[in-house]
C-alpha cells in the first residue's frame, strides 16, 4: 500500500524508544537527591527518525535490522542546586506523563493493526 | 356454428414479445466492476493516507493526535464496510451458483 | 530495553528515601539527647546518596539484561555520616550532664531544618511512587495487546 518501512516495525521501534525514555526518567527521579547528578534524556523523535532511515536502508539491501541504541544526552537549561544536582521534580513529572501517553498511543495503534488483520483473516465476522 | 369457427379464424397474428434491451457482453459487469474498483481505490488511499499521518505523528513532524486518530478510524471503518460488501458479493455469487435450471 | 529495570530503579529510590526519612526521624527524636553510650551529646546524622553505574547507563540499555549487578541509574545510600558541626552549649549548672563551667552540650539539630528535609524526602518518595505506578501501567498495557 505505502512505500516505506512497514507499520509494525515503525510502531515497535517507537514503543521500545518510549520505554527507553521512561527508564531514563525513572533514573532521574530516583536520583533527585544524589549530589552531582545531571538529568539525562533521549530525543524520541530524532532517535525514531534515525531508526526509520536505518530500517529503510537495511530493507533495501536486505541487511540486518538496525539495533536500537538510543543516545542519552544531558538536558540543558535546568536549574542547578548547590549540591550539583539539577533534577527538576516538575520537569520529570511532565516528561513521565508525556512518555506514558506516547507509549499508550503506540500500544493502541498496534492493537488496532492486529484487529484489522484479524478481521481480514476471519472474513469480516 | 360457423360463426364460432370464423371467430377462431380471426385471431390474428400474435404480437411479438416486448424487445429486451440487447445485452452487450461485459457491459453490466463493467458498470458494477467500475464502482467496486473505485471504492477499493478510495479505501487504498484512505489507509495509505492514515499510515502516512501516523508516521508523521510518530516522527513528531505533522498533525495532532486527534486528527490522526480520526483518519485511522475512517480507514478502519472503510475497511470494515469493504469486508461486508465483499461478503455480500460472495454470498450473492453462491446464491446464483445454487440456482438450477 | 526492559521496563522491569525501571521498576527496580524506582524501587531503589523508594528504599533510599525511606532510609533517609528514618535518619531524619532519629535526628528529630534525639534533638535533646545530651549523653549517649559513646559519651557526649547525640551527633546529627546525614545520609549520602550515590548513583550506581551512571557511566555505563547507555551500554546497559543497549545490552539489556546482559548487565550484571545493580541496575545502572539506581540509587543507594552509600554512607551515613555524622554532622561535624560543633554542639550547642547551653548554660544549665544544675544539669547532670553539665561540664565544669556549667554548660550542657546539646546536639546541633534545628527542628525546622529537619522538618524541611523530611518534607523533601516525602516529596521524593511520592515522585518515585508515581514513577512506579506509571511503569506498572505501561507494562499492563503491553500485556493488554494480547487480550481481545
Amino acid at each position: 500500500m505505502t512505500t516505506g518501512p512497514p507499520m509494525m516495525a515503525m510502531l515497535e521501534s517507537y514503543l521500545k524508544l518510549s520505554a527507553s525514555r521512561e527508564q531514563a526518567i525513572s533514573a532521574n527521579m530516583a536520583n533527585i537527591d544524589t549530589p552531582g547528578y545531571r538529568t539525562r534524556d533521549i530525543n524520541l523523535e530524532s532517535e525514531f527518525n534515525k531508526v526509520m532511515s536505518g530500517a529503510l536502508r537495511s530493507s533495501e539491501d536486505g541487511a540486518e535490522p538496525v539495533q536500537l541504541t538510543p543516545v542519552f544526552h544531558l538536558v540543558q537549561g535546568l536549574m542547578e542546586r548547590p549540591d550539583g544536582n539539577n533534577v527538576s521534580l516538575d520537569h520529570e513529572g511532565l516528561m513521565l506523563a508525556k512518555t506514558q501517553l506516547q507509549y499508550q498511543l503506540a500500544i493502541q495503534l498496534i492493537q488496532n493493526h492486529f484487529h484489522q488483520t484479524l478481521s481480514a483473516i476471519n472474513g469480516g465476522s | 356454428m360457423s360463426n364460432v369457427v370464423t371467430g377462431l379464424g380471426s385471431i390474428g397474428t400474435i404480437s411479438p414479445l416486448p424487445k429486451l434491451p440487447s445485452l452487450q457482453p461485459g457491459e453490466g459487469q463493467g458498470g458494477f466492476g467500475a464502482v467496486l474498483s473505485s471504492a477499493l481505490h478510495h479505501l487504498n488511499q484512505l489507509s495509505g493516507g492514515a499510515e502516512q499521518q501516523v508516521g508523521n505523528l510518530l516522527k513528531g513532524v505533522g498533525g495532532d493526535v486527534s486528527s490522526v486518530m480520526i483518519a485511522v478510524e475512517k480507514a478502519d471503518t472503510a475497511f470494515q464496510m469493504m469486508m461486508q460488501v465483499r461478503n455480500k458479493i460472495v454470498s450473492a455469487y453462491q446464491d446464483i451458483e445454487k440456482m438450477q435450471f | 530495553m526492559n521496563l522491569f529495570d525501571s521498576l527496580s530503579i524506582s524501587g531503589s529510590a523508594l528504599l533510599a528515601e525511606r532510609q533517609r526519612s528514618e535518619v531524619i526521624a532519629a535526628n528529630m527524636a534525639n534533638a535533646q539527647t545530651t549523653h549517649t553510650q559513646a559519651g557526649g551529646p547525640y551527633r546529627r546524622r546525614e545520609v549520602v546518596f550515590e548513583t550506581r553505574g551512571a557511566s555505563s547507563f547507555r551500554l546497559a540499555l543497549a545490552n539489556s539484561g546482559e548487565f550484571q549487578g545493580p541496575t545502572p541509574g539506581s540509587v543507594r545510600i552509600s554512607d551515613v555520616v555524622d554532622d561535624p558541626s560543633p554542639a550547642l552549649m547551653r548554660y544549665e549548672p544544675g544539669h547532670p550532664d553539665a561540664n565544669k563551667e556549667g554548660y550542657v552540650a546539646y546536639p546541633a539539630i534545628n527542628p525546622t531544618a529537619e522538618m524541611v528535609d523530611l518534607m523533601d524526602s516525602v516529596r521524593a518518595y511520592q515522585l518515585n511512587a508515581s514513577a512506579v505506578a506509571a511503569t506498572k501501567q505501561m507494562i499492563q498495557q503491553a500485556i493488554g495487546i494480547l487480550k481481545s
